[in-house]
């Protein structure tokens, strides 16, 4: 797939992913991309980030490779406090404290809600069914994307996961726009990137609708808009992301010690 | 003389669960500690139409979906995280058979908090503006709903806000790490929300790893987060989160967290399933020899075994456990 390049597209989302995360920083992570992608920052440009899961694990890092859940053996081998969901999602993150979330979607759409419930394959209309397919629910990324202060939304670039809007909003990104989320009372400012497999997009100031910001190296503008089930616009600033330093990958291999970024 | 609170699983399920009830799993996420032996049994006494409170799925609610012993489900959480979709539970809510009801990880602990204080609603700033507050799957006719999550207004500075259900599950089956026989138990890893579980649920039933003296307890006083006066019994079972982790006790079996999820995929492959691992796993015995000796020995050897370390020297011995159940099975069918 990337014979040409020294990493893979699953290695520069990360790394564009983890370039999202400041240096002492509270920030909260999922499992699996997203985790990765915030040990990678810690290890290459903001070793002060302060990590917490949603369970309430503070202070750890991966033992023995990927932890398979956030509260596995792996990520709580190390720790230093083992709190609960209350202080976590609540104290740390609804409360708004939370400085950066990292979270994945299944389907996201212009204003950057995120869909991971379920795929209808229509609008739900005014009775709710069950979905043709049951996806994992919202889990904590509702509260992350009500409280944090910023997000960053993960997902893989497809036309059928680009839509103009989506079918179920579990998380919410600006809903329809504008100052939306300031009219629902969100305690937190929603996300302000989209990582995806081919670029990264960043939300208008004002109407809050996500637009090209950056492609990478292996992509381009035709490819991402060719990919994108809305009429995409490009940002005055967008331009190529920089491809990843020598530094920055031999820090995320150093995290992503099985390799899993480097399977596909 | 303490208070001997330890019963069998059989006996704890056959007294404390009946078909319909709210049953709520005190748990970590999809695939830490929680009471799967509990649903297993469950099944073996073929309890039905349970409505389930989980904060999130795990693979207790993946086979008690699968089996068809759920009729209706409020989780946070319905996958199961690095090991993907939870294709029991996905086939039960796909077909209808079993209607889900989302909330979101911190809206679940915000109930049992609002159940264990006794409030007629939390106030929420999470799970507004979206559609886990508009569609409800219990009233499927209501579009946005106004009882799932109604909003309300905040009566010190007018802004609107969400009011969430408090929820106070007819029972709870708890996992924790270690308990002594009046209910004080020890939660080594993220308490999720068994803390406010244990205080919101009508009664509370603990399934432990390990049962340990009450010294233990009065040496780590601050430790426990559920103590006895809360408890209603304690179940010993080892290895009770199988094939989920116990921080501290043994680690995920990755292996049969897959075929486990791919068996209950289907309808045959769950039978199959329910069949090698719940039916011929009624005993303490048979169950360890269903995991197998070797892969018992090496899901306990874990990296975070050293976080028992401190409780070792309390940790009862199986005869013990033993007679302490005898004591009990005399005096129990007195009750």
């Amino acid at each position: 797939m990337s014979e040409t390049l020294a990493y893979t597209r699953q290695e520069m989302m990360a790394i564009a992913t983890g370039r999202e995360i400041r240096d002492g920083e509270l920030a909260i992570f999922g499992v699996g991309l997203s985790m990765l992608a915030g040990y990678f920052a810690q290890a290459c440009h903001a070793p002060n980030v302060r990590s917490i899961t949603e369970g309430g694990v503070f202070g750890a890092t991966p033992v023995g490779g990927l932890p398979w859940g956030i509260e596995c053996n792996r990520i709580s081998s190390n720790a230093v406090s083992f709190t609960n969901a209350i202080d976590a999602l609540g104290f740390l993150v609804a409360s708004g404290r939370c400085d950066v979330g990292v979270i994945g979607a299944a389907q996201v759409d212009k204003f950057g809600n995120v869909n991971t419930t379920g795929i209808w394959g229509h609008e739900i209309g005014e009775r709710y069914a069950a979905p043709k397919t049951r996806l994992t629910g919202a889990g904590g990324a509702n509260d992350i994307a009500s409280g944090a202060r910023r997000f960053v939304i993960m997902a893989t670039h497809e036309k059928k996961r680009f839509v103009d809007q989506v079918e179920y909003v579990s998380s919410p990104g600006y809903l329809d726009g504008g100052d939306a989320r300031a009219r629902h009372g969100f305690i937190g400012g929603g996300p302000s990137a989209i990582i995806t497999t081919l670029g990264i997009l960043r939300p208008h100031p004002q109407t809050k609708e996500f637009e090209l910001a950056g492609w990478f190296a292996f992509s381009n503008i035709d490819e991402i808009r060719a990919n994108t089930g809305w009429e995409l616009k490009i940002s005055p600033d967008a331009g190529p992301v920089p491809e990843p330093a020598e530094a920055e990958l031999a820090a995320l291999r150093k995290v992503d010690e099985t390799g899993m970024l480097r399977k596909k | 003389m303490s208070l001997n609170k330890l019963v069998s699983l059989r006996e704890a399920v056959s007294r404390f669960s009946a078909d319909g009830i709210q049953y709520a799993s005190g748990a970590a996420l999809p695939v830490g500690s929680d009471a799967i032996v509990f649903g297993r049994e469950l099944l073996r006494q073929k309890r039905r139409g349970l409505h389930a409170l989980f904060h999130c799925n795990s693979q207790q609610l993946n086979l008690l979906a699968a089996a068809g012993a759920v009729d209706k489900v409020e989780c946070g959480f319905s996958g199961l995280e690095v090991f993907g979709f939870a294709n029991g539970l996905r086939r039960a809510v796909e077909s209808g058979r079993l209607v889900l009801e989302d909330y979101s990880n911190l809206s679940m602990a915000l109930r049992f908090l609002g159940g264990a204080l006794n409030w007629p609603f939390v106030p929420a700033t999470v799970n507004i503006g979206s559609d886990i507050a508009w569609r409800s799957a219990f009233e499927p006719d209501a579009h946005p709903s106004a009882r799932k999550i109604p909003a309300i207004t905040d009566p010190f500075t007018g802004k609107k806000l969400g009011a969430l259900s408090p929820l106070k599950p007819d029972l709870a089956a708890i996992h924790v790490t270690l308990a002594d026989p009046e209910g004080n138990a020890i939660i080594i890893g993220t308490e999720w929300s068994r803390f406010e579980l244990s205080r919101a649920a009508k009664k509370v039933v603990l399934v432990a790893d390990h049962i340990v003296d009450t010294d233990c307890a009065r040496q780590f006083p601050n430790l426990v987060r559920i103590p006895g006066v809360l408890v209603d019994a304690v179940v010993w079972w080892p290895l009770a989160a199988w094939p989920q982790g116990s921080p501290g006790a043994y680690d995920v079996d990755e292996k049969h967290m897959r075929l486990m999820n791919e068996q209950l995929g289907s309808e045959e492959g769950a039978a199959r399933y329910i069949d090698a691992f719940v039916t011929k796993t009624a005993s303490v015995d048979d169950y360890l020899a269903a995991i197998g000796e070797e892969t018992v020995e090496r899901l306990q050897k874990s990296s975070s075994s050293f976080l028992l370390d401190p409780y070792r020297k309390w940790i009862k011995p199986r005869e013990a456990i033993d007679s302490l159940l005898a004591q009990n099975v005399s005096r129990g069918d007195a009750r």
